[in-house]
């Protein structure tokens, strides 16, 4: 496990380093998307590179590359300064838009372009290789100290804007995105966009959620990083998942979790303060949801309702109560002659991975018997899955009127109860 | 513009005359060559090779695409709308061509109709197990079989055959030409496969991994086991696990040929082969992905002599 993911992790944690950093700007600026943008331009430049006649890996490409990214980083630092009637968001949006567009008509001609360019921007954090992990820590590091020495400057177009407008920090202005437009290039390339994304964006706002000072955000925007790269990279190899969006993910549910946990305790907070009866808002969704799952059982029982099927797997005599006294002994057998077909397929699929990799010998003929028996048992196991699924919908018919009418009556009059009673404090 | 509608009646109306191959097709030939379009670039090869100067062959998709963002140009759909026939792999191959038909909206191009040749119909499947079954195995993207018989060159015998019967339906004057230029191209075809598989043949049973599942019909011809593939689903990486198993169980069994395409990621195949110790080799899977496969035979010469340098230095 280690020899894949320890160089992975310490490309996370340099990526962690400048972008939660970077990302602090980005989220007090607005500018959300300018990572994305810059890219792309970027890519644009690598296109324009390659129909000039340079190989896409090539330094020429690389130049070409740079210029595009800095030519961004002027635009994007000139819409700042003027007041312009619309937000910078929407030129950033445009620059994404049209650069990406460009590079396809610039690539349209050459069918090899096309599919390297697009690679530009789908890297992968699991093949990166130590020497790739060698330069961005070097890169990062440079723009690293180069940001400590021009951080008042900048902390202060990005934290307090009118202050800076007064003093014409332009200048300023057009270093950070260059600087930020090298990081997310390089970033990009071996990362991909979506993790570069959340590198950026989600521990910043973590940090901004949990505190207001810029040291303690860019603390707990590092120590996340650092947690759910870990986390991310341990999950997707326990669960068998690919790396980036595991990571990617990761983030996502870390940030609903902070959200729920600061939800509660602003909750607990206006139940102290204000007592139980803050709580109806909550009591009105809760009501008004499983109602609304009740009726969607009523209105349509075949659809797929996994509260449902997970509430059987877990509980199978909540299915049990609602089939008929033949109906049981079937599903019954049904499931232990899928049990049984199931891990008969999966050893013969193992033998036959054997066979093919050749570290088992079989003859021709056994070796058509094995493929012949395989299918078969694929249809036997097909087919008892079909018969739980019949069994299922038979069970759903009933529950639409014993279980899914309840609910919705249920659900519908506690919405209705406590929606009046508020009304009538 | 009042041209281009010219064109369009121009080149629909011998089509709803000739449903039977009537004498309005036989009008077709004193127009100059039959117009056909095909959805890849080795069917537009074949067809080239049957047809040669009596017909204008042009192909909607570009030699290396992703089968999923294949995008056609208001052009390719006036000369769609204006072909004679239109020739395809089929199977799921093709999930775009649904979307251009149905802005074409032609009844010529469904199946029965002589001006549509969906060439899979000739073939002997593989890894055509019923839908069903597969179901439970994962997410699979062939479910009515792997669509790349193109890459076993025995396989254009068959559709060369039926390219042949389409174009001789629709211009029955040429039907000889056809025949002849068939003959011509099988012979070239027929010399050439005993000199790509003598080529082959030390290392026939050689155990290989591939990044994509487009090569079970070239391994079968050539006698090549594929025991494994990278990316079992296209875009989606693999999983590190997946990985560490699959490389491992390289370096266990001794596998030491890795077949990428020129679409796959570099970063993924470098890995692979650092930690596998076996020897990548990037295979051309259509005609034109790489300048010196320019038809056909062209494609199949890049690619075994690609494979044979690569195995002579693997063993």
């Amino acid at each position: 496990m280690l020899e894949f993911l320890w160089v992975p992790f310490l490309a996370c944690l340099v990526l962690t380093g400048i972008h939660v950093y970077l990302g602090l700007h980005v989220l007090a600026r607005g500018v959300i998307f300018v990572d994305l943008a810059l890219a792309q331009v970027a890519a644009l430049g690598i296109a324009v590179a390659f129909l000039a006649g340079h190989p896409i890996q090539s330094e020429a490409a690389y130049w070409y590359a740079l210029a595009f990214t800095l030519a961004g980083a002027g635009l994007f630092a000139l819409s700042r300064t003027r007041r312009a009637p619309v937000p910078q968001e929407a030129i950033i949006g445009i620059v994404y838009a049209v650069s990406a567009a460009a590079a396809v008509l610039v690539v349209d001609r050459s069918p090899q372009g096309s599919e390297h360019i697009k690679q530009l921007l789908v890297g992968s954090i699991l093949t990166v290789t130590p020497a790739e992990v060698w330069t961005l820590a070097l890169l990062y590091g440079a723009i690293g100290a180069l940001h400590w020495a021009i951080r008042k400057p900048v902390l202060e177009i990005s934290f307090n804007p009118d202050a800076a407008a007064r003093r014409a920090l332009g200048w300023w202005d057009f270093v950070f995105y260059a600087s930020f437009g090298l990081v997310v290039t390089s970033s990009v390339r071996i990362a991909g966009v979506l993790l570069v994304f959340s590198y950026l964006i989600v521990p910043a706002t973590v940090g901004a959620l949990l505190t207001r000072s810029i040291v303690g955000r860019l603390a707990v925007g590092w120590a996340l990083g650092l947690g759910v790269s870990l986390g991310g990279l341990v999950g997707s190899y326990a669960l068998d998942l690919p790396t980036g969006a595991t990571i990617v993910v990761t983030f996502g549910t870390f940030l609903a979790v902070v959200a729920l946990a600061l939800a509660a305790r602003a909750l607990v907070g206006s139940v102290r303060a204000r007592g139980v009866s803050s709580l109806r808002g909550l009591g009105v969704a809760v009501s008004a949801l499983v109602g609304l799952t009740g009726l969607l059982l009523a209105a349509f029982p075949r659809a797929d309702h996994h509260w449902l099927d997970w509430l059987e797997s877990s509980a199978p005599s909540i299915q049990r109560v609602f089939l008929t006294a033949g109906e049981r002994p079937v599903s019954r057998q049904s499931r232990e002659a899928l049990a049984r077909g199931a891990a008969e397929l999966e050893r013969l699929r193992a033998m036959q991975q054997e066979v093919q990799w050749g570290t088992r010998q079989m003859s021709q003929e056994q070796e058509e018997r094995l493929r012949q028996f395989l299918a078969s048992r694929g249809e036997i196991v097909a087919g008892d899955r079909m018969v739980l699924r019949t069994l299922r919908d038979k069970a759903r018919e009933r529950q639409r009127w014993w279980l899914g009418l309840p609910l919705a009556a249920a659900g519908g009059a506690g919405a209705f109860l406590l929606t009046r009673r508020r009304r009538a404090t | 513009m009042l041209g281009a509608l010219a064109l369009v009646l121009l080149a629909a109306a011998p089509a709803w005359g000739s449903q039977e191959g009537g004498p309005a097709s036989l009008s077709q030939q004193a127009r100059g060559p039959l117009s056909v379009v095909t959805t890849s670039t080795d069917l537009k090869a074949l067809v080239e090779e049957v047809g040669s100067d009596r017909v204008a062959v042009e192909s909607l998709a570009p030699a290396l695409h992703e089968p999923h963002a294949v995008e056609v140009k208001p052009g390719q759909l006036r000369r769609l709308k204006e072909a004679q026939l239109l020739v395809r792999i089929g199977l799921d191959h093709e999930p775009w061509l649904a979307r251009v038909l149905r802005s074409v909206n032609d009844p010529r191009f469904g199946p029965g109709s002589p001006h549509y040749l969906d060439t899979s119909k000739a073939i002997e499947l593989l890894q055509a197990e019923t839908p069903r079954v597969r179901a439970d195995r994962g997410v699979h993207v062939h479910g009515f079989g792997n669509p790349h018989y193109w890459l076993d060159p025995v396989n254009a015998r068959l559709v060369t055959g039926a390219i042949a019967d389409a174009l001789s339906r629709l211009a029955p004057g040429n039907r000889e030409v056809f025949a002849a230029n068939r003959a011509r191209f099988l012979e070239r075809l027929d010399a050439s496969v005993k000199r790509w598989t003598e080529a082959m043949a030390p290392y026939r049973g050689t155990r290989a991994v591939v990044v994509h599942e487009s090569w079970p019909y070239f391994a079968r011809r050539f006698g090549l086991i594929i025991v494994a593939a990278v990316e079992p689903t296209p875009g989606v990486p693999p999983s590190p696990a997946s990985l560490a198993a699959l490389t491992a169980k390289m370096r266990e069994t001794g596998v030491k040929l890795l077949i990428a395409e020129p679409s796959s990621s570099a970063a993924l195949v470098n890995q692979v082969a650092t930690r596998s110790g076996a020897r990548s080799v990037t295979l051309i899977p259509s005609v034109g992905g790489d300048p010196e496969a320019g038809d056909y035979l062209a494609l199949f010469d890049v690619n075994v002599k690609r494979l044979t340098r690569a195995l002579a230095e693997a063993r």
